[in-house]
């Protein structure tokens, strides 16, 4: 009974103690990025058990130039809306596609184009995306692939030749299935495929099918409205991409194939790209 | 003298079923007084009404003459307040058919926590009344044992020592045989003798006729919740009442 | 990343999961025999609501309840989320979960005393509470303590459901390990974690039942 009064009586301390610091924040003093740590090269944990990554990297180039303090959220993917809404985020920096949730979110300007491509294994025979017919096909529960492969518009009709779409959480496990045989091929995102192939120690097994079910580009989310902080955010970017920060970063994460930050064509290109694939 | 226990028109019905239908008795200093009857008769709700596990729906309780329960002009009970209610149930003591001790507790404690506790007790003299009693009982060798450890006699006795260390005015027994094997039943039987034979006040609702027949000074025979026939024990054995007739027939 | 990196890096989360149990533990229990009096109460408003609650606790998933804890207050209020809340939130959301789950466990024991039990302590002059603290309760809890036991081992495995508000306890950090080293390591030594911490539960429930074991 008593201890069960102390734990109100500690909750309710707690949960007042913590709200005026949060409610009366005005000038922003730091800059909350939600990520998906399980989401590498753009956000992993470290040798030393830090949470870095491209995108992590790039966001404190940001506040550095911003002066704010950056914290690192990671979050639940599923529930990143939530977090987004609910305000204990700022912004989810996070390999993030914007192609298809344009209007979900307030964007910055797109720095990371990105394909969802196709990896198997060599021995497989399957080299085009015709060959996926009757296949088993992994791909990550609410990932940008999924949403491509369900989409009417972009790669629905591949889909429906697969034998199964199969949704998994995380690519270590797709990947050891892929190896048993269990599933044949895994959509992803380029970036990632390239460094799960690196990643692996028998990474020299797998290939990436040259033809792409679409591409696409990464960007900076932030609640819907909120253009201010996203206003904030392109200006630094901007700077950063002058002062080379922003290559420096994609070359230590080998992303250098794949920023588009600045490219204007690059937005018309992967519609051209994306039309391509769907023949 | 006032009377120990006296009771006045006592009624109690469990929903439509009227189980006691204007019940009126006495117990006098040092009498023991026996309830016998057919199951179903009323005797334990009687005896648990007079012990206020119960509450009765009319007449009046007494015990050395302070009223518990009075009655109003219309015969209903009307209870005291609580504290006065346990002033007054510290005048008597009840032995269970089912001895009902604290498993948790040692024979000990089982007879010697009531005093620690709720009659604040030092605990040395606490023992003390725990330890003579316990050897009353013939039990000196078991005070540290649990009561899962003790035949269901030995239990009985301990719950007769737990009940007798708060120095009751009246102790009830509540057919205090009945859960017992046929060959343990004497020995209980004989501890409530000895303890009449120092002039205990008690009421014993009991199977053992024989048991009633010579220990007890008065004895009511219950049967359909009125007393269908009371007196002493010879008055009653003989009686010509045919419900009773029938009743002792099935004991012999 | 060596194996012994891996190891220190897990034992943080580790030492986080741990703390969800432990505090889940100390606030659940007392909270679940409050629970279980509402459950068993003879005033029909409060012990409908209760059950209520209890139903809900147990027919919905504990991950969609510490969902609604931790957002429910901005949703609701539109309170500013944040910050220590987040921790606050599954302690709330586990204790509430399990409370629900030891309350109905109380329940069953306290409502499988013996009457005589309270009768004996009447007549003998203890109070309700002497009563119910002296006489009733070690009884009780002596009876269910093997479905307790089977709650706390659930409750061990159950710590992983903080991940549903990404609290870095220790098998969303083994889920990371494993993300950024493509490797199963992390996940084995999970394993052996909650193994050997269920193993620890059962040694000491096992003494606590031992203990007990005096009488019967």
């Amino acid at each position: 009974m008593k201890k069960k009064l102390i734990g109100v009586l500690l909750c309710t301390a707690m949960v007042g103690a913590m709200f005026p610091a949060t409610l009366f924040a005005e000038e922003r003093t730091t800059f909350t990025v939600g990520f998906d740590a399980e989401y590498p090269p753009y956000g992993y944990m470290d040798e030393n058990g830090e949470y870095t990554g491209f995108d992590l990297e790039l966001a404190q180039a940001v506040c550095d130039l911003r002066g704010w303090e950056l914290v690192k959220t990671p979050i639940n993917w599923d529930s990143k809306d939530m977090e987004l809404e609910s305000g204990s985020i700022d912004c989810i920096w996070n390999g993030f596609t914007i192609n298809g949730r344009e209007d979900a979110y307030t964007w910055s300007v797109p720095y990371v184009d990105n394909s969802q491509v196709i990896i198997t294994s060599k021995n497989s025979g399957i080299t085009t995306l015709e060959d996926l017919a009757g296949k088993v096909v992994g791909v990550q529960a609410a990932s940008a692939a999924l949403q491509v492969l369900q989409d009417e518009e972009q790669q629905k009709e591949l889909a429906d030749t697969f034998a199964t779409l199969q949704e998994f959480s995380d690519y270590n496990s797709a990947f050891v299935e892929l190896q048993a045989g269990s599933v044949d091929a895994i959509a992803m995102d380029i970036g990632v495929a390239n460094y799960q192939i690196k990643s692996r120690s028998n990474g020299e097994d797998f290939v990436i099918l040259d033809e792409h079910l679409n591409a696409e580009q990464y960007g900076v989310g932030f609640k819907k409205g909120n253009t201010e902080l996203a206003e904030q955010v392109n200006e630094s970017l901007m700077e950063l991409l002058e002062d080379g920060t922003f290559a420096e970063l994609a070359e230590k994460y080998e992303l250098t194939d794949m920023v588009c930050l600045g490219n204007e064509e690059a937005a018309e290109e992967a519609e051209t790209e994306t039309e391509t694939a769907a023949e | 003298m006032t009377n120990y226990l006296e009771i006045n028109h006592l009624k109690k019905s469990f929903g439509n079923l009227e189980v006691l239908k204007d019940i009126s008795l006495t117990v006098k200093k040092g009498e023991v007084l026996a309830i016998i009857g057919p199951s179903g008769s009323g005797k334990s709700t009687l005896l648990r009404c007079a012990t206020f596990l119960e509450t009765m729906d009319g007449g009046d309780l007494s015990y050395l003459g302070e009223k518990a329960v009075t009655m109003d002009a219309q015969g209903n009970s009307h209870y005291e307040k609580p504290a006065k209610l346990k002033e007054i149930q510290t005048n008597f003591g009840l032995v269970f058919q089912n001895f009902n001790l604290f498993p948790h507790y040692s024979v000990l404690k089982n007879v010697t926590d009531a005093l620690i506790r709720v009659q604040k007790k030092p605990k040395q003299e606490a023992y003390e009344i725990g330890r003579s009693l316990l050897e009353k009982m013939g039990l000196s060798d078991k005070e540290d044992c649990y009561p899962y450890q003790l035949s269901g006699g030995q239990q009985q006795r301990v719950s007769i020592a737990r009940a007798l260390a708060q120095n009751p005015k009246v102790l009830f027994f509540d057919e205090p045989t009945s859960a017992l094997d046929p060959e343990l039943t004497g020995e209980i039987l004989k501890v409530i003798k000895d303890l009449a034979a120092e002039h205990m006040t008690m009421v014993i609702v009991t199977h053992e006729m024989n048991f009633a027949r010579n220990v007890a000074d008065h004895i009511i025979f219950m049967d359909r919740g009125v007393i269908a026939e009371e007196g002493a024990p010879e008055e009653l054995f003989n009686s010509k009442n045919p419900r009773m007739q029938e009743f002792f027939g099935k004991f012999e | 990343m060596s194996f012994t990196t891996m190891l220190s890096q897990m034992s943080v989360g580790m030492m986080r999961t741990i703390g969800i149990f432990v505090l889940t533990l100390l606030f659940s229990l007392p909270l679940g025999l409050v629970v279980s009096f509402g459950r068993m109460s003879k005033w029909k408003p409060l012990s409908l609501v209760v059950k209520f609650y209890i139903s809900v606790m147990r027919g919905t998933p504990l991950m969609l309840q510490l969902l609604v804890v931790f957002f429910g207050p901005f949703y609701l209020f539109g309170m500013n989320i944040g910050g220590s809340w987040r921790f606050i939130a599954i302690i709330v959301g586990f204790s509430l979960n399990y409370a629900a789950y030891f309350a109905e466990i109380f329940r069953s024991g306290i409502e499988s005393m013996p009457v005589g039990q309270y009768e004996a302590a009447k007549l003998l002059g203890y109070s309700k509470g002497q009563t119910f603290f002296l006489i009733i309760l070690p009884q009780v809890i002596k009876r269910i303590l093997p479905s307790v036991t089977n709650e706390i081992i659930t409750l061990v495995k159950d710590t992983s459901l903080a991940f549903a508000l990404a609290y870095m306890e220790m098998f969303t950090i083994a889920k990371q390990i494993a993300a950024s080293k493509t490797t199963f390591l992390p996940f084995i030594i999970a394993a052996v974690f909650y193994y050997v911490f269920n193993l620890l539960v059962a040694v000491v429930m096992e003494a606590v039942e031992k203990k007990l074991s005096y009488y019967r």
